[in-house]
């Protein structure tokens, strides 16, 4: 069965470009194009499709935004943000909008094809070249300790130290070495790729991380 | 010296014509002294003289007729050249010889006076004689000589009145000392002490001093404009400035978003259509240019994508938190130190406080690093008293405030300069602590404001 995607981007050239990335792949079904947010919201409410590429930064609505609005419009679509760019911020605030994948425009058809079948799939994709940046080659995770999660857990929902302190009662200093020890064993430089890693690795889930 | 010399040029001024005055009174106390001797051993001497004369035999009608004893009488009286009377008077008082003008004599004699001394007198008209009365002969006569004070001393008499003119001058003296003070001396060093504290463009002093005089009223009213017209200066120059600042932020952003609207989207554009020609192509040659042509443009499109970020990075659109936790991790990333960020809930931002808050952001992690050699940097984003307050710590080598701000705009060291005139034009504050060897805390805050919100 065919993968029914609706596309937004309101640059002409690279949604042609897009398209025709869509277009090679014999299962997918590209059942309507907007070219600004408002029309885009439209078609995913008419259209019902299984996957929407919607621009971050579009005229009437942004795709942050839309994002949002499609849990009610088509609880059925699952979105996958399109940005030129690798700010690692967008992909934070398009996962807590409820998209499923990131991906940037620069992407080879290959990649766009996968990402539409894993979030058709229920999955989660991020582009490589957003987690490019936080991976060294040959590099595994470790587990996280259930402790650590905890600590990754609340600082993801945007506590500072000294409150998972408090909540976890522990202390402030102990929250530091979590913190420390759960970007070692990520391979994370920071919070946020912390966050984005242990999403990508599925050492926490969406709901849990973004909740 | 010059520092109190207005009190010196008062105490000169007053101390000598004391002095003066204090001299003149003790030499005219001195002279009328000797004048009173003189005057006393001029009429006894002027008496006896008479009294000798004048023989036996002038009292009888027989001895001189009367016309023959006044030309005596007045031949005697020729070679008296110092201003007196002298007359002569019987036993009664009656008198019988005297000089012209001596009339006054009579009313002065009285018996009580003793005889061969002198004494002073004053007559009921007020005015003091020297009267001096000697026996003449065996006639049973008395010679009485008297010199007028008015007429011996004359004008200087009027000192007698020493004590009022010593009052009224020392009054006098106090009293120009006193407007002297008042109007002069004390308006100046309160128009010192304004103007050498006043802030130039910043302050005026009052304008006018009623209490002072015409010319120093006349200086504060110049001082006044000055100033105000060094405010005036002030004023426009922070107009000028905070055009400039947000002229080039408005063209910055301006032209982030058209590269990113426009060559970054054509770039993307142009790769996408390199990668779907590649997978038609067969001839490896050509897929081989096809993939240095892309490779080339992906370059474009990173550079772009930095270059974008340098002006106004898109991503500032997500709100003050999340742009600077980007902007926290990529300097991170970018400088190898830690630079974290903590944000207390959520704080309603405008896009203009958004984007002063991350340029100081900027300006401080970049300093910190660069300057301050610092290792670790934490910023803090927090509401405090209505206040949306920003804190950028860092453990770097610090630096001597003393330098102050303006002095390093001067010398071109704009970075802390700007981060001031960014708060100052969203109506923020900015603070700077920092200790050689301790760190340094930038803090800046800004009042929230509903319209904000």
């Amino acid at each position: 069965m065919a993968i029914r995607i609706v596309l937004a981007d309101d640059h002409p050239l690279t949604r042609v470009g897009l398209r025709d990335y869509l277009l090679k792949e014999e299962d997918f079904e590209l059942v309507g194009e907007a070219s600004d947010g408002i029309e885009a919201g439209r078609l995913i409410e008419s259209k019902k499709p299984d996957v929407a590429l919607l621009d971050i930064r579009m005229p009437g609505e942004s795709g942050v935004s839309l994002a949002r609005k499609v849990r009610d419009l088509s609880p059925s679509t699952a979105v996958i943000m399109l940005t030129s760019y690798d700010a690692q911020q967008y992909v934070l605030s398009s996962l807590k909008a409820g998209a499923k994948g990131f991906v940037l425009k620069t992407t080879t058809p290959e990649d766009l094809a996968r990402a539409i079948r894993i979030v058709a799939s229920g999955g989660l994709y991020l582009d490589s070249e957003v987690s490019q940046a936080m991976e060294s080659p040959g590099f595994s995770p470790e587990n996280l300790s259930s402790r650590e999660r905890e600590v990754l857990v609340e600082a993801a929902r945007g506590l500072s130290s000294k409150e998972i302190a408090g909540k976890l009662y522990i202390s402030e200093r102990t929250v530091q070495t979590h913190l420390g020890s759960i970007y070692d064993k990520l391979g994370a430089r920071n919070k946020t790729e912390a966050m984005l890693l242990a999403l990508k690795y599925g050492v926490v889930s969406l709901e849990e991380l973004l909740e | 010296m010059r520092r109190h010399l207005l009190i010196l040029l008062t105490v000169a001024v007053l101390l000598p014509s004391f002095a003066a005055l204090v001299i003149g009174w003790v030499g005219v106390i001195e002279h009328q002294k000797a004048m009173e001797v003189v005057a006393q051993s001029y009429v006894k001497d002027l008496a006896q003289n008479f009294a000798d004369r004048i023989e036996a035999g002038w009292e009888t009608r027989t001895g001189f007729s009367r016309m023959e004893r006044m030309m005596r009488f007045h031949r005697m009286s020729f070679d008296l050249s110092i201003p007196g009377w002298v007359a002569v008077v019987d036993s009664n008082g009656r008198l019988l010889l005297s000089t012209s003008g001596a009339d006054i004599l009579t009313t002065l004699w009285q018996q009580e006076i003793p005889i061969g001394s002198a004494v002073d007198v004053i007559s009921s008209g007020g005015e003091r004689f020297t009267l001096a009365a000697y026996p003449a002969g065996a006639t049973g006569w008395f010679v009485i000589a008297a010199v007028s004070w008015n007429e011996l001393l004359g004008p200087m008499l009027a000192f007698n009145r020493w004590p009022f003119y010593v009052g009224l001058t020392g009054l006098l003296g106090l009293l120009s000392v006193y407007a002297l003070w008042r109007w002069l001396v004390s308006p100046l060093r309160f128009l010192e002490a304004e103007v050498s504290v006043l802030k130039w463009g910043k302050e005026v002093p009052v304008r006018d001093d009623p209490k002072a005089v015409f010319e120093l009223r006349r200086l504060r009213q110049v001082l006044y404009q000055l100033a105000l017209s060094a405010m005036e200066r002030a004023k426009l120059m922070k107009r000028y400035v905070s055009d400039i600042v947000r002229v080039q932020e408005e063209e910055r952003s301006k032209l982030a978003r058209e590269i990113h609207d426009g060559p970054l989207q054509d770039v993307t554009a142009l790769i996408q259509q390199l990668r779907l020609a590649t997978s038609e192509v067969k001839r490896e040659e050509s897929v081989d240019r096809l993939h240095l042509a892309e490779e080339g443009a992906i370059h474009v499109v990173r550079e772009l994508r930095s270059l974008c970020d340098e002006l106004s990075p898109p991503w500032l659109d997500l709100g003050l938190a999340q742009a600077l936790q980007e902007l926290a991790d990529r300097f991170s990333r970018h400088l190898g130190i830690s630079v974290s960020l903590e944000v207390d809930g959520e704080i309603p931002l405008s896009r203009e406080e958004t984007l002063a808050f991350f340029r100081v952001v900027q300006e401080a992690v970049h300093n910190s690093f660069r300057h301050g050699n610092a290792d670790s940097v934490v910023i803090r984003l927090f509401e405090e008293d209505g206040m949306a307050v920003l804190e950028v710590v860092d453990d770097g080598k610090g630096f001597d405030l003393e330098v102050d701000v303006e002095s390093l705009r001067v010398s071109g060291h704009r970075g802390l300069a700007n981060m001031n005139e960014r708060m100052s034009l969203i109506g923020g504050t900015l603070d700077i602590k920092s200790t050689p060897g301790e760190g340094t805390t930038v803090r800046c805050s800004v009042p929230i404001t509903s319209a904000s919100a």
